[in-house]
């Protein structure tokens, strides 16, 4: 079970097209926007600064793509390969396998995260204190299982074909009703109260509230909880039913 | 359901020991469906520990169902299997199993060294991961990635990954696919050396020449259903007759298929122009009545049946002996 996971996290590594996209990626996104704000802007009257919201939505969105993408993909691939039925022929335990792909898919979302708090700081003149800083990857980091689990649903609910774009379809949505790209206070009220709901906002409100210097909202980790609770539950039955027909 | 399977030599029989323990494997009355296939159907076996079992059958006679049965990837809808007398998933987990599907998968983006210390460290009854690569003949591209690899060495990282531990069971499914006649042999004597030990290995092949060379029981399957158990002399002997082939001179005139049919131990004729296809059950008696007749027959040949006339003379007399109940 161990070599399974540094195997995992070894070849996430040595996969330098998908560790360019996941880390470079979000870091470019954040540099390009950021860059066109103005230090005062704010956004939606809580206090917080445009590029400090941006900071920390992009991080996430960084988080999402590394987890939710790599996960769906390959899975649906090894599936399709027959990977996952060679693994079933070994005493691994079903749950090892994918165990694995959520600790290689942590292992490639912490240096996204980190990449755009660097530049936070260091481009964008985000100030903040040491104890936030930690707190905001940490709280990232951590709410990016919630998308782990996801992306293994989808790889198990979908054939090798339709799961980039299924991946994809699940990815910019969430990420745009989120606000992780257009900040949340855009747009109409209704749409706010929807996104209250849907997980990425939420997980960008957990360290955008760290950034105020406040403890995150019991709602924000509760609604995370439950989506993580519902994706890792369909991932396992998903992975039952693969299972049975494999 | 009729059985012709009851009908042919039981286990026993073989020359096996039934006191030797509880079976390997045992499959009783399993039937399993896809849609309205019935890919095996009525299958009831056992096999017992020490034996090479072949599995032999033409393509869709269920032989990667029963196999995907066996190793608990497939419930059957009826019926039950048992490995090691519990089920296969408790049996593989336990690490008495080894299996090397033609549909398994191997990670990309991996050396095969990588790949095969996963393999052993996922085993409960490991052996060393140089061991386990000299026996596969991979020590030379233990660095080499596993997507770069050809057909045949795929085979054998994935025999190498059957074999990581001390399994009792070696499971192959037409392992040598792929191989060149060379890689075929170097295949087979490595399998030995495994039968050697002492394991059980089920294989399943469409070369009769395969499970002739190397099984001492052979198992035929036909549309789901086991239709003969025996050794591979038994079922060759079975498969009965051997084809004679010929070109007769047409200068001579047409082919006199009344006289070619008269010849003795004929069982079945084809002519086609000058080409003349004799099924005989004893192609030595007709040879030499052919040369009887004053023929001179150019191109002469005599062959053991191909694998599929052999079924399709075995499944004939299955299909009678149906028809006689």
């Amino acid at each position: 079970m161990k070599t399974l996971i540094r195997l995992e996290i070894t070849r996430t590594l040595r996969n330098r097209k998908f560790m360019f996209l996941s880390v470079l990626y979000p870091a470019f996104l954040f540099l390009a926007i950021g860059l066109s704000y103005k230090k005062s802007d704010t956004v939606g009257g809580s206090g917080l600064s445009a590029v400090g919201y941006l900071m920390v939505a992009m991080a996430a969105f960084g988080a999402m793509t590394s987890v939710l993408m790599g996960n769906a993909e390959r899975i649906a691939r090894e599936r399709h390969k027959g990977w996952v039925r060679q693994l079933r022929l070994t005493a691994l335990p079903g749950r090892g396998y994918v165990a694995a792909k959520v600790a290689a898919a942590a292992t490639v979302s912490l240096p996204s995260i980190v990449v755009v708090l660097v530049l936070g700081a260091a481009v964008e003149s985000v100030r903040m204190a040491a104890w936030q800083w930690v707190s905001i990857a940490a709280s990232i980091w951590a709410g990016s299982m919630v998308f782990a689990a996801l992306g293994v649903a989808i790889g198990y609910m979908s054939s090798a074909e339709v799961a980039r774009p299924l991946s994809m379809l699940f990815y910019f949505g969430l990420a745009i009703l989120g606000g992780l790209w257009v900040p949340i206070y855009s747009f109409p009220h209704w749409l706010q109260t929807l996104a209250d709901y849907l997980p990425a906002r939420p997980y960008a409100d957990l360290g955008q509230t760290i950034e105020l210097g406040q403890a995150p909202h019991t709602r924000d980790v509760a609604v995370l909880v439950v989506y993580l609770a519902l994706f890792a539950g369909a991932a396992a039955w998903l992975y039952r039913k693969d299972t049975r027909k494999a | 359901m009729t059985a012709p399977a009851a009908r042919t030599r039981t286990h026993q029989e073989a020359g096996h020991d039934p006191a030797a323990g509880p079976p390997v494997v045992s499959f009783t009355s399993v039937d399993k469906s896809f849609g309205t296939v019935r890919a095996v159907a009525g299958l009831s076996l056992a096999l017992h520990a020490g034996e090479t079992v072949a599995l032999l059958g033409p393509n869709g006679a269920g032989k990667s169902t029963a196999l995907d049965l066996l190793l608990g990837l497939k419930n059957p809808d009826r019926g039950t299997v048992t490995v090691f007398g519990t089920s296969p998933a408790r049996a593989i987990a336990a690490g008495r199993v080894g299996a090397m599907l033609q549909s398994g998968g191997l990670m990309e983006e991996v050396t095969v060294r990588e790949l095969v210390s996963l393999a052993c460290d996922l085993h409960p009854r490991a052996h060393p991961v140089d061991q386990v690569l000299a026996a596969a003949d991979l020590t030379a591209i233990g660095d080499r990635k596993v997507d770069k690899l050809s057909g045949g060495q795929e085979q054998r990282v994935r025999f190498a990954m059957a074999t990581a531990g001390a399994n009792d069971l070696i499971v192959l499914d037409e392992p040598t696919t792929g191989m060149d006649v060379g890689a075929r042999q170097a295949f087979w004597s490595t399998m030995r050396a495994q039968v050697d030990q002492g394991r059980t290995v089920l294989f399943a092949t469409h070369y009769l020449e395969e499970a002739d060379a190397v099984a001492d029981r052979v198992l035929v399957l036909h549309r789901g259903r086991l239709i003969a158990d025996g050794t591979a002399a038994e079922i060759k002997a079975r498969a009965g007759a051997r084809r004679i082939t010929f070109d007769l001179d047409e200068a001579e005139g047409p082919v006199d298929e009344a006289a070619l049919r008269a010849l003795p131990h004929v069982v079945g004729l084809d002519v086609t122009g000058p080409t003349v296809r004799i099924r005989s059950d004893d192609a030595d008696a007709t040879v030499h009545a052919l040369y009887g007749l004053g023929l001179y027959p150019h191109h002469l040949e005599v062959a053991g049946l191909g694998l599929e006339q052999a079924f399709l003379a075995i499944t004939d007399a299955a299909t009678a002996e149906e028809a006689e109940k």
